[in-house]
């Protein structure tokens, strides 16, 4: 369903394309700011911190404001930023802080939910302030979003190699 | 029987709009009413008949106009047992005249018709028995009420299906009714949802239910996006399928973002010697912005651009050229309008897999 570029009434302004574009120049711009070939691991790990803030913010700005979660996202950004340029501390990543510790205890039946909801919560962003029609809503779109993603960075990563 | 009729009309016209507890209230009403009737002293039932029937008979024509109305009763099991059991033929002008009555007061033209079309045909997939049953219940008022037009007797027998249909109560017909109305109900204001045999008619319920509904229309569309998600039931075991999913998703993000950070500062390097100005004729540096044709992205053409990657590759790295900094940002400008603009010939392909190449 969200493959089709042609879904949308003007085939450029689709979210793929939108994505594309974004995360492009992010990539040029972080890759004109960097020093070329430095191979200490602490710059490549600002790198990989960078390249992936960019992703999720090109995706989060593509989709606007027309999403819950994109609103959040973005938000987060800002705060983060500001905060950011007022002291050097070590920011939250958006995604990935909570996925180490999940502990699956999903057994129960109906009053488990509870648990599965909540981590759903944790997973999207902006979930808690959601109820459960809208979080299933949100997670959706999120999903959709987050495969563009994925597939646009792994082809753009495939060029690379064949570059080499 | 005015005044009676009167009052019933006002306490419809308050409490349309919650319809479950109220309609239950009504036919509860009805039936005093009609044991009133039936037991008037000096009356034989063929007055007390068109005495009922003066009634419906201003409100048969607009019966007449809106079949619809059929589908606001809210009969839940007992009500509907009374109906059958005692009054087979009063029963029909007492609904008759609730039913009136509705189509008067609640206003939903169009929606009810569409609504109407669901029972309809699934009680067209009633058992023959109780298809025969009916039939033979307006059989005998036929016999007795002459006086009876036809339309009302097509009323009344949709009216008696419907009311089968709810004896029945075979969840998966009422299921896609429900469904189905539930559908039409969000556009409404209100939320009409028909109570299933067994269940509260409470008006919290009701919304409990149509919730409930809408989480799991929900989960189907997640089942759907979720690769595998089809086969498993319980929501605990999706749930579980989806966060997992979300999970591995975000991970790949992060993955793929390690090694585009590990594997960009080399492409910077080679960039350097293989973007030049003159290099071969499919790389034309100046006709960036004259393709105008959209960006279309399919994957069938990554193999097409790898082989003339490899090719472009081999040609250029014979060519050192030097290149300033400040002329490859400029170009990197031009080359991301005419990345939305490459179409998907074999020229443009080529150009679009330099210009990625290029920008990286």
């Amino acid at each position: 369903m969200m493959n089709t570029p042609q879904q949308v009434k003007n085939p450029s302004s689709s979210l793929k394309s939108r994505f594309i574009t974004r995360f492009l120049g992010a990539l040029t711009k972080i890759n004109a700011e960097d020093p070329i070939s430095s191979p200490s691991p602490t710059r490549i790990f600002q790198r990989y911190r960078r390249i992936k803030v960019a992703s999720n913010k090109s995706m989060a700005y593509s989709v606007r404001s027309r999403r819950i979660w994109s609103r959040a996202m973005l938000s987060r950004f800002r705060s983060r930023r500001s905060a950011f340029s007022g002291r050097r501390s070590s920011v939250k990543t958006t995604n990935c802080t909570t996925i180490n510790v999940t502990i699956n205890e999903n057994k129960t039946a109906k009053g488990g939910l509870d648990m599965q909801t909540d981590e759903l919560r944790e997973l999207v962003p902006g979930g808690e302030a959601m109820d459960v029609c809208n979080l299933l809503d949100e997670t959706a779109h999120y999903i959709k979003c987050l495969t563009t993603q994925v597939q646009v960075m792994r082809k753009i990563v495939d060029f690379c190699h064949l570059s080499k | 029987m005015e005044s009676n009729a009167g009052t019933t009309e006002t306490r419809s016209n308050v409490t349309v709009p919650d319809g479950g507890e109220v309609a239950a209230f009504e036919s509860l009403q009805f039936t005093d009413e009609i044991h009133r009737l039936i037991s008037a002293p000096g009356t034989d039932n063929a007055s007390s008949f068109t005495a009922l029937l003066e009634l419906p008979a201003t409100q048969v024509v607009e019966l007449l106009h809106s079949p619809e109305s059929v589908k606001l009763i809210v009969a839940s099991a007992p009500n509907v047992e009374d109906f059958k059991g005692s009054f087979h033929f009063p029963s029909n002008t007492g609904l008759i005249q609730k039913d009136a009555r509705f189509s008067v007061f609640s206003g939903e033209g169009n929606n009810k018709n569409e609504k109407s079309n669901s029972p309809e045909m699934t009680s067209k997939n009633s058992s023959a028995n109780l298809e025969k049953a009916v039939k033979s219940e307006p059989a005998e008022t036929v016999s007795s009420l002459p006086l009876v037009s036809d339309p009302t007797m097509e009323n009344r027998n949709i009216k008696r299906k419907d009311r089968e249909k709810k004896v029945k109560g075979s969840t998966k017909k009422s299921k896609t009714a429900t469904n189905e109305r539930l559908e039409d109900a969000e556009k409404l204001p209100y939320v009409h949802v028909r109570a299933r045999r067994g269940q509260a008619t409470d008006s919290h319920s009701l919304a409990e239910r149509a919730r409930r509904e809408k989480i799991n229309a929900r989960m189907k569309l997640l089942q759907e996006l979720v690769p595998g998600c089809n086969k498993i039931s319980g929501t605990a075991l999706v749930l579980d399928e989806i966060i997992n999913h979300v999970q591995s998703l975000q991970r790949q993000v992060e993955f793929l973002s390690m090694r585009l950070a590990t594997v960009n500062p080399r492409i910077d390097f080679n960039l350097d010697s293989l973007f030049t100005p003159e290099s071969g004729s499919t790389m034309d540096g100046g006709n960036f912005p004259s393709l105008v044709t959209p960006l279309i992205w399919p994957d069938v053409q990554v193999n097409g651009y790898r082989q003339q990657f490899q090719h472009q590759w081999h040609f250029d790295t014979l060519k050192q050229p030097i290149w300033g900094r400040e002329e490859v940002c400029n170009n990197y400008v031009t080359l991301e309008n005419s990345l939305l603009s490459c179409d998907s010939s074999a020229n443009s392909a080529t150009l679009h897999a330099n210009q990625l190449k290029m920008e990286l």
